[in-house]
């Protein structure tokens, strides 16, 4: 793996630079801790809206010409706000660096929020969140999301928001929002490709150096290590949510279906969470290894019922869930969610084989330097692991970390986390009986 | 800009059995990626076996004569892989992206995917159920089901006009054997080609490739499709009602194969429409809008018509479509924004292209080009791809195939292809009983 350079400036900006002279391109990724869990109060949608905002109107430039500027040039740009975080993605040829991030600096940083575009934008969010409320695979994973946190909780609500949310967003909440939350303090640029690093932070650091979006208003919250999350402003940690108690079961119905999404979703963990190897090995034992673990052997390979069978975590600032999904054909739901869970009761009460945890075991950590290869990868693993204060040599780490997880390990994730008796059933999809969850 | 498509170093030979083996040396990261392609797609079925060559793909993971049905994929993921294969209109294809010492065994998994697959009656049974749902899944989506209508309606001759996937009453039939003599027909080396890309020494791999596959014997050649598609003589139009969140519209026009020397002039008059195309299939289309100061994103978005709009283009070896798929904004109709473009097309076909615009195009496209086959697998992809649909040389010479384009050649491209006699308009409106919204509150929920 190329050496990796990283800088935190005076104001509180992370720079990361990864050389990899193969091609002549760079990719950025520049990272905010503005996703979707910080939208205020019954204005979900906004991390969204202010991310599909940024390049329509920055400074002096209208949106027509930040778009000139990068469409001259051949500059594929991005942005889009997820749970944790909002990010904003590039890939140029490398003789554009510069150029590129002063207009970087410029949209994270003066955003005009012009009127016209909020109408426009707020039109676009509304039409892809009538597509999402028809499509069976999102109802499933918001109706788990809608179950397993608590009202208030900032996982709970959909991430680009609902119809009512959205329309309450007003001017002021976007740039109330941008105001707090894409600061200096925090920011992360994480640059892979063609360049050498020293010059490619020095650089940098030029142009972001003198951005002073000040501290906020709120006090830093109490320094914690590594240095990159105490650098955010201060705010209250994601609450874990409350165990489920039962296994709470949802039907969402959607007329015209040809096929069922089924979600069982269960109280996961955090990114920083010292289980999280061994839940990466379960998980890959579960539902991803090869053609979607135990549950893809059991409901697609051995019964032949779904297309699709596999679990996936999702481990952010807080408690995320912990999910296993199939999509089947209607008549096929009961059978489905038989296997499904009793497949994941096999794993919680006989622990999984010492075959299947060398497996696993051996692929994760193989497959790290792979998933480095290409520049857009590379930017975002590193943004990702600086995000999370997890350091920059998370990933030359992960591989061990992986490779030291034991078999007790995972059948003890397994049974803290695969709780059969306390999570969350949804089927969305054609109407059906209630029966058929029972 | 100037062309910066630097030659790579390639090495490309056939073999005494026919095998086309293209290499390509990468030594960026200590992986590679092997693609293993047969010149066999949905253009080789025939009405009451559609969806065959898909469903053979799938077959051909389930294990071969000398590695059992759950080691092919598990492989792979041990070599720190990833792995995938997907049929289309013209190729089957199966590729691993591994660590390099991995290289000699997915050689060896490719050639006996090539020779000794396992066809078990209780895997074919199982695999007809995972096939119908994958189907079934695709169906959910109103846009995809849209565009399969559109393309049925669009073509009336060539076997492009039905979906890879098959149709429902021909998936229920097919048979063990059906399938099995599809898979030996147009399995052979002279019907396939090997490309590896990565972190490997060039005669070194060839001489891999032809321990490999050297010994396997040659078949008989792939009957080649001879339909082709007569002349469209006047607009087709088509109207669906589903359950839906939005009105979709979809419009296609015939579009020239890969290796027809209009597809330069297409490239770029797509490139204004909406930004520089892709023409990498495989990850190239990541969804990605049109480019924000392309002529279409002011005509639909900015002209507040449209949430998003879309362009297509398909290499392909015989004539397929080009197509535009809109997503129209609450309350507007359809009609508005089939009018926006048709004003779009004949400013093209006047040629009303500014140099800039046509630099612009040019520059888009040349960027994507490089970007999109810049890792191991992307650039595996990209020379198997075309040398499937035409040659593997065509891939590195359209930037200046691209370059050479003159807005003369756009308009006259536009007047030829554009015209409304040549075009199918499809619109699919939202229908059915109204389903209550899916707000994330604890609606509908029942305890057990």
């Amino acid at each position: 793996m190329s050496a990796v350079a990283r800088t935190r400036l005076d104001n509180g900006v992370v720079l990361i630079a990864r050389p990899n002279r193969a091609a002549k391109s760079v990719a950025i990724q520049m990272v905010f801790e503005a996703g979707a869990a910080f939208d205020p109060a019954s204005k979900a949608g906004t991390a969204a809206l202010v991310a599909g905002l940024l390049d329509r109107g920055a400074g002096t430039l209208s949106a027509a010409e930040i778009a000139a500027t990068f469409d001259d040039l051949g500059i594929a740009y991005g942005a889009g706000a997820g749970r944790d975080s909002l990010e904003i993605t590039l890939r140029l040829l490398s003789e554009h660096l510069p150029g590129v991030l002063e207009r970087l600096r410029l949209i994270v940083s003066e955003p005009t929020f012009p009127e016209a575009e909020i109408g426009r934008e707020k039109g676009r969010l509304l039409t892809a969140i009538a597509e999402r409320d028809q499509n069976t695979a999102a109802v499933a994973e918001m109706a788990v999301q809608a179950t397993l946190y608590p009202s208030g909780h900032p996982y709970r609500s959909p991430r680009l928001g609902s119809r009512d949310s959205v329309q309450r967003i007003e001017r002021s909440d976007l740039t109330a929002f941008h105001k707090s939350h894409l600061r200096p303090s925090g920011a992360i640029v994480s640059m892979a490709g063609d360049f050498d690093p020293a010059r490619a932070i020095g650089l940098a650091a030029n142009i972001f150096g003198a951005w002073n979006g000040g501290p906020g208003q709120s006090a830093r919250r109490a320094v914690r290590t590594p240095e990159a999350a105490s650098d955010r402003a201060a705010r209250p940690p994601i609450p874990d949510p409350p165990a489920p108690g039962r296994m709470i079961s949802v039907v969402r119905p959607i007329a015209g279906k040809t096929q069922a999404d089924i979600a069982l979703g269960f109280r996961g963990l955090a990114r920083r969470s010292p289980d999280l190897p061994a839940v990466l090995v379960l998980d890959s034992i579960l539902g991803e290894f090869s053609l979607g673990g135990r549950l893809g052997k059991a409901i697609r390979e051995r019964a032949g019922l779904a297309y699709y069978a596999y679990s996936h975590v999702t481990a952010g600032l807080g408690v995320g869930p912990f999910v296993a999904r199939a999509g089947v054909a209607p008549e096929r739901v009961r059978r489905a969610l038989e296997l499904m869970r009793g497949t994941i009761a096999q794993v919680v009460r006989r622990g999984v084989s010492p075959s299947e945890l060398r497996d696993s075991k051996q692929a994760l950590s193989a497959a790290v330097p792979r998933r480095m290869e290409t520049n857009p990868d590379a930017a975002e693993i590193l943004a990702d692991a600086e995000f999370y204060g997890l350091g920059i040599d998370y990933p030359r780490h992960l591989p061990e970390l992986i490779r030291a997880v034991t078999r007790s390990q995972v059948e003890e994730a397994a049974r803290k986390y695969l709780t059969l008796k306390s999570c969350v059933l949804v089927v969305a999809g054609p109407a059906m009986d209630k029966e058929t969850l029972a | 800009m100037t062309a910066r498509a630097r030659r790579a170093s390639v090495v490309a030979t056939r073999l005494s059995n026919g095998l086309t083996v293209i290499l390509r040396e990468m030594r960026q990261a200590p992986v590679v990626s092997v693609w293993c392609w047969y010149r066999v797609g949905s253009r080789d079925e025939r009405p009451g076996f559609t969806g065959i060559s898909h469903w053979v793909e799938h077959m051909n993971f389930k294990g071969t004569r000398r590695i059992p049905k759950d080691e092919v994929t598990r492989r792979v993921e041990l070599a720190g892989g990833t792995w995938n294969g997907y049929t289309w209109l013209d190729v089957t294809t199966y590729y691993e992206t591994v660590q390099s010492d991995a290289f000699d065994e997915m050689l060896r998994l490719e050639a006996s995917r090539m020779t000794e697959c396992v066809y078990s009656t209780t895997e074919v049974e199982r695999e007809r159920n995972v096939v119908i749902s994958e189907l079934q899944g695709g169906e959910n989506d109103p846009r995809s089901f849209l565009e399969k209508e559109v393309t049925g309606t669009a073509l009336q001759a060539h076997p492009y006009r039905w979906p890879t996937i098959g149709y429902l009453s021909d998936l229920r039939v097919i048979t063990r054997d059906d399938l099995y003599a599809h898979y030996r027909r147009y399995y052979v080396p002279n019907n396939a080609i090997l490309i590896a890309a990565g972190d490997f020494e060039s005669r070194t791999a060839l001489r891999l490739v032809r321990r490999h596959f050297g010994k396997i014997r040659r078949g008989e050649d792939a009957p080649p499709v001879r339909t082709i598609e007569p002349a469209q003589r006047g607009e087709r139009r088509l109207t669906i009602r589903r359950p839906s969140g939005a009105v979709y519209l979809d419009l296609a026009m015939h579009a020239p194969a890969a290796a027809d020397p209009e597809f330069a002039a297409f490239l770029v008059a797509d490139g204004v429409l909406a930004g520089g195309p892709t023409v990498n299939v495989w990850s190239g289309q990541d969804g990605r809008g049109p480019s924000k100061s392309s002529r279409l994103y002011r005509a639909l978005i900015e002209g507040n018509l449209a949430g998003q709009v879309s362009t297509q283009i398909v290499p392909t070896r015989h004539p397929y479509l080009y197509r535009v798929a809109v997503t129209a904004n609450e309350g507007v109709e359809p009609g508005r924004i089939e009018e926006a473009l048709s004003e779009e097309f004949e400013r093209l076909a006047r040629g009303d292209i500014a140099e800039r615009d046509l630099e612009r195009a040019k520059t888009q496209f040349l960027a994507r080009h490089a970007l999109e086959s810049e890792s191991t697998t992307d650039a595996a992809h990209q020379l198997g791809f075309f040398e499937t649909v035409a040659s593997h040389r065509l891939f590195f010479d359209l930037p200046r195939r691209v370059e050479a384009v003159t807005a003369a050649d756009v308009a006259a491209f536009a007047r030829r292809r554009f015209d409304r006699d040549q075009r199918t308009v499809g619109v699919l409106r939202p229908s059915g009983p109204l389903t209550a919204p899916a707000g994330p509150a604890g609606h509908g929920v029942t305890r057990s």
